[in-house]
């Protein structure tokens, strides 16, 4: 549906970021990001600015929050509204707002070529209905960490299969000091994204690029199988991983009371930091997968497109096209820590030297893929959120779980 | 009686000027109130997906059953802590005070502190109820299991709302005159005869609207939800007002919120009408 006249947003808003426009005769493009912990993007500004003088960035620094950043620029773009220029966004924001037309496409400027030069993962996430919103320059794909010292001690090999880490798990968990797995297991998106790398880990698929739903497949039936026996069966996951989201798992697993960990690359920095019980005891690796079948990740990472409504969109695309370049990137990654989507960089000797696990990160990332792309993205994780939950807390068998999901979803997705 | 009287003296002039001071308010109570309702039925579409809404009328079953496991324990909760809070003590005026304390901080943050209390790792209460000898083990995941999920929604809520209702409650008391105690006391009755007889029937309308605010208020919740279980697990506790904020933001449907929040406005309308109706008919009685 297309947007009536805001007229209720002021009643609905909690808040709008809006500055004054200066009156310096520059050419103002804002965007809102989160905050910029290490400073890496008012560094690759400033160093825009020195090139530019004629133009004048503006990053709003808005709330960690992505949900409440979300709603920010959806109300702004909801009025109309020109206040921000460049979108900063989240892979799973960018088919909802390009469906609305709040995007535009940036298939002329950002030729394939180009996009040939960035991991193919975070392209796939940047492209709706056959055209390109969205240059990445953060890549992000779940993973598994695992506790090297247990399973070199134990003298077993890291896991490649679910049955290999379920195994692993029950030999070295000593519950409820120890765990063998955790993951994110709340009713929210986390859950599903986790899911969904046991799906296509499993040779199957939610939904297809054709709007089928798969979601009763025998592929997802299984792999929401091993994860609610995980809790519930093997018991390798404690009760309570069904109130776990990213930091919760991560406190278990740097606290040493996990052997393996389904997480986002942050948490390696954070696993390795002085003063860490995990520290140097700590590998990475592409998350488990069925037997006889490939891994992989689910994507997620941000990216920068330019609003419809924005008054400047050849200078916000000067501001992208340096911004995702290789220098900015690697300044980027230098002081936040952001990983980069450009290919090139991971072989890049600074890079390397400080971060050795990036030769196993960009294995994971080479197989991230994009949640499905498509408008109702966020009623369909909805629907499954509370089925999924309902299977791990035992309210319903997988089977019956992921039944009831499709149901609803098949007609969600035709709305 | 005095109501009768202070009206008795007014001429037109005297309600003119009254009208003069009220006008303000009210155009500022439409400005806020009555425009948002006007826009919210003009905006308002979709009504035909009402009745094959599942996720609607879970999200409305839930949300009727905390109302009435929060409003009810806070009822009988709060009239208890304000008749302790009457009777004279030392140190009254501090306990008081202390008393208000959870109603004053903002529902986010103190459901951030609850979530750590609930932690399945290291909350209190596990740890509580296991020295205590009531669990098995200190590592209780609360916000895991439907049940204890809604229950531990409920406990937060009441901890955090029964403040206000010893407020309003305390007010009322302090409206029912010693005399009747006095008198009741002299014919022989006891405190329990006391208190069914002269507390409890004075009280009613306190009760009442007391009642009102509240279950109007935890109809609504919206904040404590979301920041304990999201709605899960299994989509437990999800609540109307969740799936309203999921239609405008996360769905892009304002025009199905709109209409979602009408259904809400109905059924409030229908609960304090019936909480009303209720404590009158026994009035008269």
């Amino acid at each position: 549906m297309r947007w009536r006249p805001a007229v209720l947003l002021p009643f609905l808003l909690a808040a709008c970021a809006k500055s004054d426009a200066p009156s310096s005769g520059k050419t103002v493009v804002r965007f809102l990001a989160g905050p910029d912990v290490g400073g890496g993007a008012k560094e690759v500004i400033a160093e825009f600015h020195q090139l530019h003088p004629e133009l004048l960035i503006e990053m709003v620094e808005g709330p960690a929050g992505t949900g409440t950043r979300e709603d920010m620029y959806s109300t702004s773009f909801m009025g109309g509204e020109s206040t921000y220029d460049i979108v900063y966004m989240d892979v799973v924001w960018m088919p909802k707002f390009a469906h609305q037309g709040w995007l535009r496409p940036l298939d002329d400027k950002f030729t394939p070529e180009m996009q040939a030069q960035f991991l193919p993962g975070d392209i796939a996430g940047s492209r709706y209905e056959g055209k390109t919103y969205r240059v990445p320059v953060q890549s992000d794909g779940g993973l598994l960490y695992y506790r090297k010292d247990l399973l070199e001690a134990a003298g077993i090999a890291p896991p490649n299969t679910w049955a290999e880490l379920a195994a692993a798990a029950k030999k070295l968990q000593n519950p409820p000091e120890v765990w063998g797995f955790v993951f994110q297991g709340k009713q929210y998106e986390g859950l599903v994204c986790d899911f969904l790398e046991l799906v296509w880990g499993n040779g199957g698929t939610l939904i297809d690029e054709h709007g089928g739903v798969h979601v009763d497949d025998p592929a997802a039936v299984e792999a929401l199988t091993w994860l609610v026996d995980a809790v519930r069966k093997d018991k390798i996951s404690p009760d309570g991983v069904l109130t776990f989201q990213e930091e919760e798992a991560r406190h278990m697993f740097q606290e040493g009371r996990a052997v393996f960990m389904r997480n986002w690359p942050y948490a390696w920095n954070l696993a390795q930091q002085d003063g860490s019980p995990v520290k140097g005891k700590v590998g990475i690796r592409p998350m488990v997968h069925g037997s006889g079948r490939s891994p992989a990740a689910t994507l997620g990472g941000w990216g920068y497109g330019i609003s419809s409504f924005s008054k400047n969109p050849e200078a916000a695309w000067t501001f992208i096209e340096f911004a995702s370049s290789r220098e900015a990137q690697k300044v980027a990654y230098m002081k936040s820590g952001i990983i980069p989507t450009r290919k090139a960089l991971f072989d890049d000797p600074d890079i390397v030297s400080k971060s050795p696990h990036y030769k196993e990160l960009r294995e994971v990332l080479e197989t991230a893929k994009p949640r499905p792309v498509h408008p109702q993205w966020a009623r369909v994780s909805d629907i499954l959120q509370v089925h999924l939950s309902a299977a791990l807390s035992g309210q319903k068998t997988p089977e019956a779980a992921l039944k009831a999901a499709a149901d609803e979803i098949r007609p969600a997705m035709a709305r | 009686m005095s109501r009768d009287r202070a009206h008795a003296g007014f001429g037109p002039r005297e309600a003119a000027v009254n009208w003069s001071f009220a006008v303000p308010a009210l155009l500022l109570m439409a400005l806020v109130n009555l425009l948002p309702v006007v826009a919210a039925f003009r905006y308002a579409s979709g009504f035909h997906r009402l009745s094959a809404d599942g996720r609607m009328f879970a999200s409305l079953w839930n949300t009727v059953r905390f109302t009435a496991y929060a409003v009810s324990i806070e009822t009988v909760l709060g009239l208890a802590i304000a008749l302790l809070l009457t009777r004279p003590f030392k140190g009254r005026g501090l306990v008081r005070a202390a008393v208000l304390v959870p109603w004053a901080l903002p529902t986010a943050i103190m459901a951030m502190a609850w979530q750590w209390i609930y932690n399945p790792e290291y909350g209190i209460l596990g740890d509580l109820l296991f020295k205590f000898g009531l669990v098995s083990s200190p590592r209780v995941a609360w916000l895991a299991s439907p049940g204890s999920a809604m229950a531990a929604c409920v406990l937060a809520d009441v901890w955090k709302t029964t403040p206000f209702m010893t407020l309003l409650f305390m007010s009322g008391l302090a409206n029912i005159p010693d005399e009747l105690y006095e008198a009741a006391g002299i014919d022989g009755a006891g405190p329990v005869r006391r208190f069914f007889l002269i507390t409890l029937p004075l009280l009613k309308p306190t009760l009442a609207l007391a009642m009102v605010f509240r279950a109007i208020q935890s109809f609504g919740v919206f904040d404590l939800v979301w920041v304990l279980t999201g709605g899960g697990p299994g989509g437990s506790t999800r609540m109307i007002a969740l799936y309203v904020y999921d239609n405008v933001f996360r769905y892009l449907e304002l025009g199905y919120a709109c209409t979602l929040t009408l259904v809400m406005a109905a059924c409030l309308l229908v609960m304090s009408a019936g909480i009303l109706y209720f404590t009158r008919q026994k009035e008269q009685a």
